[in-house]
This record gives C-alpha cells, structure tokens and sequence, in this order.
C-alpha cells in the first residue's frame, strides 16, 4: 500500500476493484465502512456483487477480466472532461501526452460495449473518483491474477497519476496483501529475480556489497517463480525441491499438473506446521512452529514492520524457522549462517537493505516502523511518494485491453472465478483445523445465477459437476445474483474438491501470476 | 496502587486466597495473569489502567475447573458489576469471590463512557463522577420508525460474524449458545442473517448488560452494538425496576420465569 491502513478512513473516495473487502479483509473494510460513514464515497468495480458493493454509491458490474478497458475508459472520461490534475502532472510525471492520445479510442460506447458496465455509470464513476479531493485505490487478486495482472496493476498507476490521487494523506494505490508477512517475504526477495529490498541483480554495486557480507559469489541471473519451477520439474531441470509454508498442492493451478511434477521430484522436502496435503507427498517434513512459538518480524500490508513475540515454547519437535534453515546451511557447508537471535538476523537485513536501514527491534518496539526508513533518524513512512516518486516522475505507461486467456466456448459456456470464503483461510490448512469455522462451512460449493440454474435445473444443494479442460469437481450449488450469469464462482480452500482442479495455468507474461480469476467451464447435474 | 499490591499480597501470603486475577505487564503489554503466591514477585509488574479485559470472565474460566476455589480479582467498576450479576446468575459463590477495588481516573471513566467507574469499595485510584452517554440513544430514538430500522439494518450488514461481542462479553457465560444454531441462524454466511442474529444477542443481554462497552471496542466492523444494548437496559430499568449490575438484591426479572427454580439451578 503507498498509504497506511488507517489513512482510508479520511479518503473521500474509494475506488476498490478486484477486492472482496469485508470478505478477505475484514479489519480493513471496517475502514472503508467509517470512511463511508464520514461520507466518503465508494466505488465497487467487480464482476460479482460482493458484500461490499451492497454498501457501494456506485457499484459497476464490470465483465471478468475488462479492468484495463474499464481504467481506461475512466481515464478517458477524465482527460476529456479535463477533470485530470494538470498540476500534478506536469511537475510529477512524464508521458502524458502519450496516454492522452492513446487512452482516445476507449470511448464510453466502446467501453461500455467491452465492460458491460453502462455508460453513465462510467461518466458518474470518473467524476466522483478525480473530482474528490482524497481518492484513494483499493486492489486485490481480482486485479492482479490474471495474464493481464501487470496490465492492471499499471493502468491503475495511470489512473491515480493523471488524477493527482497519489502521495497524499489518504489518496493512493492500495493492493491489500494476503498472508500476515507477505509482504515481508516479498521484501526479503522471496521472488526470484531480485535481491533483499528489491535491489537489482544487474547492479554491480549491489551485487558487491552482498558478496562481501556473505562471502560467495552470487548468480546474476534471475531464478524461477513458482510456475516456472513446476514445468521444470520433470524435464530435467530442477530434481529437489524445498518448499516452506506453502501448499501448491491446493493454492497452484491445474493440481493435477502439480501433482504430477511433485511426485517426481527426487527429493521433496516440505516445512510447515500442519501435515498439508503438500507434505503428504514429501520424501522429508521439517516441522516448522506457529506464530505462537517464535519471536521475529511480520510486514503487513502497509509496509509496517512489526515485531512478533513467542508466547509459548515450542511444541513436540518443531522449530523456528530460521534455525531450520540456519542448520540445513550448516550441512550443506555454509558456516557463516549464524545467528543468535531472530534479532541479529534483523541487524543483518538493516545492514543490507537501504529501505530498512534505520530499523532495529529497539526501534520497532509496540508500534511498529514502516519502510521506507533509510536512517536511524528518519521517521516512518506513514504513505509513500509524497514529493516525489523512487525513480524520480512517474511514468505513465498506457496499456492496451487483452481478452482473458481461455473464455467460454460451446464446450465450456461458464466463466469460473475462484476465490475465498469468509470463514476460510487459503488452503485451510489451518482454518479447516478450527472448530468454530468448520462449524460455520466446511464444504465447497459453487455459486450460480439464478437464470443459469433455471435453464440447467440446478436446485439450491444439489450436487453439482464443474469440467473444464484440466479436470473436474463435484460441488454443492448456491443460487445466487450474486455472480452474474454466465460465471460461476468456487471458493478454492476445500482440498478435496479442490477448484483449481479446474484452473488453468496461463500466466502474466512478465511477473509469471496464473490467471485464477478466469477460466471456461461446463456444469452438469450430478445424477 | 501501592495499597492495592500490599492488599493482594497480604490476601495471598497471608489469607485464605488461592491466586488473584488481574493484569500483568508481558512484553509492552498488560494481559490476564492469576497472581499467586508461589510467584509473589509478579507482582511487580502487576497493571491497572487503559487495557481492559473482561478480567471476571477469566475468573469464570479459571473457576470453572476448579468451583471450590478461593480467588480474588482487581476489579474496576465494570468488573464489579459483572461479578455481581455472575454471581446473580449462579455461576460464582460469591462468597468465594474477593474484589480488590480500582476505581478509574476521569479520563477512562469519560473514554468508556461508564454509568460506574468504581467500584463498592478501591485500594488504588479515586472516585469520579459517572459518565452518562445517552446521545446515541436519543438520537436514534428520535429517528422515525422506518429510518431506525434502516439504520439498524445497515449496521448490521457489516457483521462478519466473528462473534467477538460475544467472545468478550463477561456476561455471555452460557457453555452452548443459539447464535450457533444452524436451526435458529443461518451458518456458513457474512453478514449473519439480519437483523435475528443481533436480536436474539440484544434480547439475551436484556437483563445481563453491564454496561460495560467491551463488546463495541471489540466488534471489527463498528456496530454500536452498545447503544442496541443500552436500550435493553433502559426497557429493563423502566419496566421492572431492575438494572444490570447497579441493583444489588434480588433476582433478575427474567429469571421469575418458568417454574421459579431458576437461581436454585447450577449452570444454564
């Protein structure tokens, strides 16, 4: 998030697209209700009518997979109207010219035709956005698992640039991060093509200074996402594979694939605190600990870095996680991974890592510090590109609307969403392990238009068959306008009618996300 | 706060009290601890102040295993008021209760907007002047019909059923609760089916409400759950002269239901 979480409660506007907010994000939604309560406007883009788009001013029920006609028919509308901040824009971005003549053919009528989303909802959605005087943008996966993720994520850029709703007091972009340290892992370079803080792998300097601290030499190329690795499996590229914390045997697209890939690894190993279906097909499990058991560090979604303390010991034979890994380090010869305390690691990252070199523990203390904290004296950073942008002006870079990798066809005449339940957490791992929640639901099911069940006489319960080209489940049907007709949604935490049996695996071309949110398929009545 | 942690130690070292719930300082943070006597230096880092807990529901919890037991508990007056209506309500002896009494500054007292911030008698802290809130009350009284049901229903709507009113409340000691029942209400969706699951918890609370706003400070999504509560008590207070946890003597009003056998039963 450039802004911090508490910051929503002051924006006169809210724009959320691709976020299930009270679902997915309860704590922030209950933001996005005391700013709507203060009289803040809320604009809902989504393709299905969640729980947050009943309590929308402006609720525009877009076609799965259109954002970027969508941003740019706003963006249109906007510069048009000349409702755009031409301050803004001319002291702190470049490219504007460009997007002004490229952003031309996305007309209402075109928009609206692409969108489904009528025209004077469109005209009414980009006047409350650039006319309020704090917007700010609100984004989940609705928005960035898709082939076009990155496509999305930049034409939202534009949109908050050419409007001047960004670097200010409650106005900005604002992806809400799932997991509690996502973020965290992000900024460590859990991803593989850039190194601790998002430094560059093509950059000598840095490439010397991690050299020197850890005394090795360093691949310069990047390595693979998670995608990549499973194709690569097989094909005699990766034989091992170590995996923490994760269940792609339910969070991957097409789990058959997946499965597949897992079973011939030559070694698998899998580190986690709950025996996943993941670990089920490992050759060696490292019991990892809970929150509970560890102290350390989580990032949440605003870039606040806090502290986490051990409330109890840990349990049985598991084990922080840093020493784990600390001691596979050690037997594969690598003594130099040795650390006295989860604090000491932190120092090392402080070290390393400009964007948290004025953080320490001491520092972090009740409250937390967010990053960008360069110094030991520079403050936190409550919202981000206040004077300026990292890279000095942001560059506007406009974007073309791409259609949806696999769309329905005579064969597969339903789009399928997938995404989550209120009461369940990703692969359920854990939830699916609570009482209370299972109580709530704890079986899958798929939701269907009114109209679509009448015209297949699906009835409310009734099982229910999904195929698509990868694979097939049986859920329980819910009648619901919820979706609208012609897509189905499935919530994808229930392993054993996994939904992305079903998904399928094409990916944004540059940062490698599958397309969750979209895919084709049939349903049939189960007999 | 010195006579409250020289009343507790003489309590434990030297009188017939097992442990005494309070809060203790852990990392930054006051939480629940049951001070005893085998570790009398915790003591030191015993807190009173702005955390709030519902410290006579981990009473309950921790007495629950053990119902002979002999404990006290640093009361403010909202945890007084809940002590009585537990024991009210059968579920403490009230006679193996010990309160050591804190009664809150002007500034917790206006920040909860308590009806009570002391209780019967403190060892620590002076008494101030309650606190009355009504205005939330009368502003929606003043509502029409129609707009009060809207409103009401819109709050409502932002539940995410996570039942964190519930969780907090010193006064939901029930061991099985119809806000569970897939019979009654609906599982498996947000928001709860509107507006019965807030309604049967308001109709629960009718004559069990202390007033105390932990319920409110808990809810994620900003019910003012308090306010729907308040007007349960007002109704009580008018209609049967009886208000949760201000009324000493006698029985609830609800609990002359039935065969009137009610406070002779253990459990509920």
């Amino acid at each position: 998030m450039t802004n911090s979480v508490e910051e929503l409660e002051d924006a006169a506007c809210i724009l959320i697209i691709g976020s299930n907010t009270t679902v997915a994000h309860p704590i922030i939604a209950t933001r996005i209700f005391r700013a709507r309560e203060k009289g803040a406007k809320i604009i809902v883009v989504d393709p299905r009518k969640t729980h947050i788009a009943s309590y929308a001013d402006l609720y525009l029920a877009e076609k799965s997979g259109t954002d970027v006609a969508v941003i740019n028919g706003l963006l249109h509308i906007i510069i048009k109207e000349g409702w755009y901040d031409k301050e803004f824009v001319e002291k702190r971005t470049e490219g504007f010219a460009v997007l002004k003549t490229f952003i031309e053919e996305y007309t209402p009528a075109r928009v609206s035709e692409i969108t489904g989303i009528p025209e004077v909802q469109l005209r009414q959605a980009a006047e409350m956005f650039a006319k309020a005087k704090q917007s700010s943008i609100v984004y989940c996966m609705g928005i960035t698992q898709h082939t076009v993720g990155v496509d999305n994520v930049l034409s939202l850029a534009n949109l908050s640039m050419a409007t001047g709703h960004i670097g200010k007091w409650a106005s900005g972009v604002n992806p809400l991060r799932g997991q509690n340290n996502v973020q965290g892992s992000t900024d460590m370079a859990a991803i593989p093509n850039v190194l601790p803080g998002y430094q560059s792998l093509a950059d000598d300097a840095v490439i010397a200074k991690f050299e020197t601290a850890w005394g090795v030499t360093l691949p310069r190329k990047p390595g693979l996402t998670i995608m990549e690795m499973m194709d690569a499996i097989g094909t005699g590229g990766i034989r091992a594979l170590y995996v923490m914390g994760e269940n792609p045997m339910v969070s991957d697209p097409d789990i058959q694939h997946v499965k597949k890939a897992l079973e011939s690894l030559e070694l698998l190993i899998v580190q986690d605190i709950f025996p996943t279906e993941t670990v089920a097909l490992a050759h060696v499990v490292l019991p990892g600990v809970t929150f509970a058991e560890k102290d350390g560090t989580f990032v949440s979604t605003d870039r606040r870095v806090q502290r986490i303390r051990k409330a109890i010991e840990p349990i049985g034979e598991a084990r922080p996680d840093w020493q784990i890994i600390c001691d596979v380090a050690h037997a594969m010869g690598a003594p130099d991974f040795d650390y006295a305390s989860p604090s000491e690691v932190f120092d090392e990252i402080a070290s390393l890592v400009p964007l948290f070199a004025g953080i320490s523990y001491d520092r972090i203390a009740e409250n937390g510090i967010q990053w960008p904290c360069r110094t030991k004296e520079a403050p936190s950073t409550v919202f981000m590109h206040k004077d300026t942008f990292s890279k000095g002006l942001g560059t506007f870079k406009p974007v073309a609307y791409k259609a949806p990798a696999e769309l329905p066809d005579e064969e597969y005449p339903f789009i399928l969403i997938t995404g989550r339940d209120a009461f369940h957490y990703h692969t359920g791992s854990m939830t699916r392990r609570s009482k209370s929640l299972t109580g709530q639901i704890n079986r899958c099911y798929v939701q269907i238009h009114p109209a679509d069940a009448k015209k297949l006489r699906i009835k409310a319960g009734q099982l229910t068959r999904l195929r698509s080209r990868r694979g097939a489940i049986e859920v329980e049907a819910r009648i619901t306008p919820i979706v609208q007709s012609g897509s189905v949604f499935v919530p994808f935490h229930f392993a054993e009618t996994a939904a992305n049996v079903l998904t399928n695996p094409a990916l944004d071309p540059v940062v490698k996300i599958p397309e969750f949110k979209i895919c084709a398929v049939k349903l049939e009545k189960v007999a | 706060m010195d006579r409250l942690r020289e009343g507790i130690r003489d309590a434990l070292t030297e009188g017939p009290v097992a442990g005494v719930m309070g809060l203790i300082l852990d990392g930054g943070h006051p939480r629940p601890h049951l001070f005893t006597k085998g570790r009398i230096e915790d003591l030191d880092r015993l807190v009173v102040g702005e955390a709030r807990y519902p410290l006579a529901a981990v009473l309950l919890k921790v007495l629950r295993n053990d119902l002979d037991a002999h404990l006290g508990i640093v009361a403010r007056g909202c945890d007084e008021r809940a002590i009585l209506e537990l024991v009210r309500n059968v579920q403490l002896n009230g006679e193996r209760v010990v309160v050591f009494g804190v009664a809150c500054s002007s500034e917790q007292a206006s920040a909860c907007q308590c009806p009570q911030p002391y209780p019967s008698s403190h060892l620590s802290g002076e008494r101030v002047a309650p606190v009355s809130d009504s205005e939330g009350l009368d502003r929606l009284d003043r509502l029409s019909e129609e707009e009060r049901l809207q409103y009401w229903m819109d709050q409502f709507g932002k539940c995410i059923k996570c039942y964190g009113c519930r969780n907090i409340c010193p006064m939901c000691f029930c061991t099985t609760c119809t806000l569970d029942e897939d019979d009654l209400i609906q599982t498996g969706t947000i928001p709860p089916e509107k507006p019965i699951f807030h309604l049967i918890r308001a109709f629960h609370m009718a004559e069990r409400c202390i007033d105390c706003g932990l319920c409110e400070a808990a809810c994620p999504s900003g019910i003012p759950l308090r306010t729907l509560y308040k007007k349960m008590r007002n109704v009580v207070t008018t209609r049967f002269g009886f208000t949760p946890g201000i009324t000493k003597e006698g029985k609830g009003p609800l609990q002359y239901l039935g065969d009137g056998k009610f406070g002779e039963q253990e459990g509920h």
